[in-house]
């Protein structure tokens, strides 16, 4: 038995100037404070988004007809985990980015694919996307909203909740039933949405850190063309089961706590003592691990190959390393909770925020739940 | 998986598997001798295989796999260098890697299959939402161990891999905490029996633990290389490494 094969990662030659340009980047125009720095995947600053998109760091691998650079999958890899490891505030476009433009090229119609994915590779145009509704968080086979169609035009009435970054966003891709009657996976399709068509509100979530990520975003008889429709009517589940498993394997399942990791390091040179030493080790080990994990992933996937089960494991075993290392800290380092001390206050912060992490893209249980299936258990 | 390595997996795989938790050096060490195992990492032109450290993970692997219970590794590394040497600590380490990712991948296929078979409460184990998610988080420990140690093999093909092979080391012992606990824990009884072979898997991979450094020895190394390099030059430092290589 042997859930994991890696072999050896082809890095492009590119990679080190690809460093290089990013790097100056996120130096000129990149965030300073470290407590924003820490899961920079979530802060959203349209204004750098557009600096990437100028910069052509932003849909590498798209087509150049649709405004992308036809770059490698594992050029762009080395990309974002620059981005993520400088703690970059990427969060604007990175949803458009890492799925909805992906999934608009290879499933929308000319006129989606024109209309949206351009602007996406500009860094202009941010996306969210419509999963999760009341009573329907993982289990994604029980959503209620629905389009109904009306002559050519489809009409959606329903409700979404946790919609990272709908306030920010100019579209949703969402996944609704269009079906009547129909039930768990069948019926299902998914729909793009324009953010500012007529029914559609967006309703701020405040998280306990006061911090505005996720909205509600209500429908009421929101009107779309029939090209509205992304893929094929009846197939939204495999649609967007499929961009679920894309989700899970990203650096951005590892490296949300790095930057206190980061601090750790600082701090343990100006007061060495053996405890903090060995846990700085201890990550360390991880987070190489992790990478050579993640980026094994994104070469699979750069072959066309379907790393599903491999993709849920980075995603647990990362999600558990990113949640575990400001306890850790906390744990092993006299500190004081108050203070405006970068090693504390990261800490704090990340402490707080940290539920969400194995939370956002599929519980752990849910996880598991796949794993054990992938173990032949299910 | 290159030519030489698939050889290597055949020619390895079913002996290792016959010979096992039972074979002895008297009477079985001709047989890894007649494949030239023993030589796999000296060059052709001194009468060895002329494999790399890749190859070498190959059969550490399917080593700690079966359970081999003869010096093959050992042997192997050897050759490359003298006991109680720096060179040979760095390279036990990472034997002890590759052995400890065959094991616990051993010991998860033989759990999967054992609560596949046993009944309780009118189902199969594997049936019970718990035992699955335990075999899961051991499936992602096992994973773990054999990632690492696949980067560590890789970076002695490259040259210095002080940085990996600690790193795969350290991750691999904290994978058989999880791992031996949980293949335990899903057996019951039965897996603390003599005449079950889990015992072979799990006793090595204690022992395996604390050969050629325990976790408070490399979380020490590793953590005082990373901290007189200074935290502005981790991430660069950690990917240089592979970037190097392209």
């Amino acid at each position: 038995m042997q859930t994991f094969v890696t072999e050896a990662i082809e890095w492009p030659e590119s990679a080190p100037a690809l460093r290089r340009k990013v790097r100056d980047l996120v130096d000129a125009h990149g965030e300073k404070d470290p407590v924003r720095r820490a899961n920079c995947w979530t802060k959203a600053d349209p204004e750098f988004s557009r600096k990437l998109g100028e910069a052509g760091l932003l849909g590498m691998t798209w087509p150049k007809e649709y405004g992308g650079h036809e770059m490698s999958q594992l050029e762009r890899y080395v990309v974002i985990e620059e981005l993520l490891a400088a703690g970059a505030p990427v969060g604007a476009h990175w949803i458009a980015d890492r799925q909805s433009g992906p999934l608009l090229l290879r499933l929308g119609n000319e006129e989606l694919k024109r209309r949206w994915v351009p602007g996406m590779a500009r860094g202009e145009i941010f996306a969210c996307i419509g999963l999760s509704e009341p009573n329907s968080g993982s289990d994604l086979a029980s959503v209620r909203t629905s389009a109904r169609r009306d002559g050519d035009e489809w009409v959606i009435n329903g409700q979404k909740v946790w919609t990272t970054g709908a306030h920010v966003a100019h579209m949703m891709i969402a996944l609704v039933r269009s079906e009547a009657g129909s039930e768990r996976q069948a019926g299902l399709s998914q729909f793009v949405i324009p953010m500012d068509a007529p029914g559609v509100t967006v309703k701020p979530i405040i998280d306990l850190t006061g911090a505005h990520e996720f909205n509600e975003v209500f429908f009421e008889d929101v009107r779309l063309p029939a090209s509205a429709l992304l893929g094929e009517e009846g197939n939204g589940w495999k649609q967007a089961t499929a961009e679920l498993s894309l989700e899970r394997s990203g650096p951005e399942r590892y490296l949300s706590s790095m930057v206190l990791f980061l601090e750790l390091v600082r701090y343990a040179g100006k007061h060495p003592d053996p405890a903090v030493t060995q846990l700085v080790g201890r990550l360390a080990a991880e987070a190489w691990t992790l990478r050579l994990m993640s980026a094994s992933v994104a070469a699979k996937l750069a072959r066309r190959e379907d790393p599903a089960l491999e993709a849920t494991i980075v995603k647990d075993l990362g999600n558990s390393y990113e949640h575990a290392i400001p306890e850790l800290v906390q744990a092993c380092v006299e500190m004081d909770m108050a203070s405006k001390d970068a090693l504390a206050a990261v800490t704090g912060y990340l402490l707080q925020v940290s539920p969400s992490f194995s939370l956002r893209g599929g519980t752990r249980e849910i996880l598991k739940g796949i794993i054990a299936r992938g173990l032949g258990l299910r | 998986m290159t030519d030489t390595r698939r050889m290597l997996a055949e020619m390895a795989d079913p002996l290792f598997a016959e010979l096992g938790a039972s074979a002895t050096f008297e009477r079985d060490w001709s047989r890894v001798e007649e494949l030239g195992l023993p030589q796999l990492l000296l060059p052709e032109a001194e009468g060895g295989f002329g494999g790399n450290w890749e190859d070498a993970l190959v059969v550490f692997r399917l080593a700690g796999f079966h359970a081999l219970s003869l010096p093959l590794p050992e042997a192997i590394i050897a050759t490359r260098a003298d006991a109680g040497s720096e060179e040979h600590f760095l390279i036990g380490a990472f034997m002890r890697t590759a052995q400890i990712a065959g094991a616990l991948d051993a010991a998860l296929g033989l759990s999967v299959s054992y609560v596949n078979e046993r009944q309780q409460f009118g189902r199969q184990l594997g049936k019970f939402q718990a035992v699955q998610q335990s075999l899961a988080s051991f499936a992602c420990e096992a994973a773990a161990a054999n990632c690492a140690a696949v980067g560590a093999a890789q970076a002695l093909d490259r040259g210095d891999a002080r940085f990996e092979v600690a790193a795969a080391k350290l991750r691999a012992n904290r994978a058989v905490g999880i791992g031996a606990t949980v293949a335990h824990q899903v057996h019951g009884a039965i897996g603390f029996t003599h005449e079950y072979p889990l015992h072979h898997l799990t006793r090595s991979l204690w022992k395996w633990r604390s050969d050629f450094g325990n976790d408070s020895h490399w979380s020490a190394v590793l953590g005082e290389a990373v901290i007189a390099q200074g935290a502005d030059a981790f991430w660069p430092a950690l990917v240089e490494r592979t970037d190097r290589a392209a």
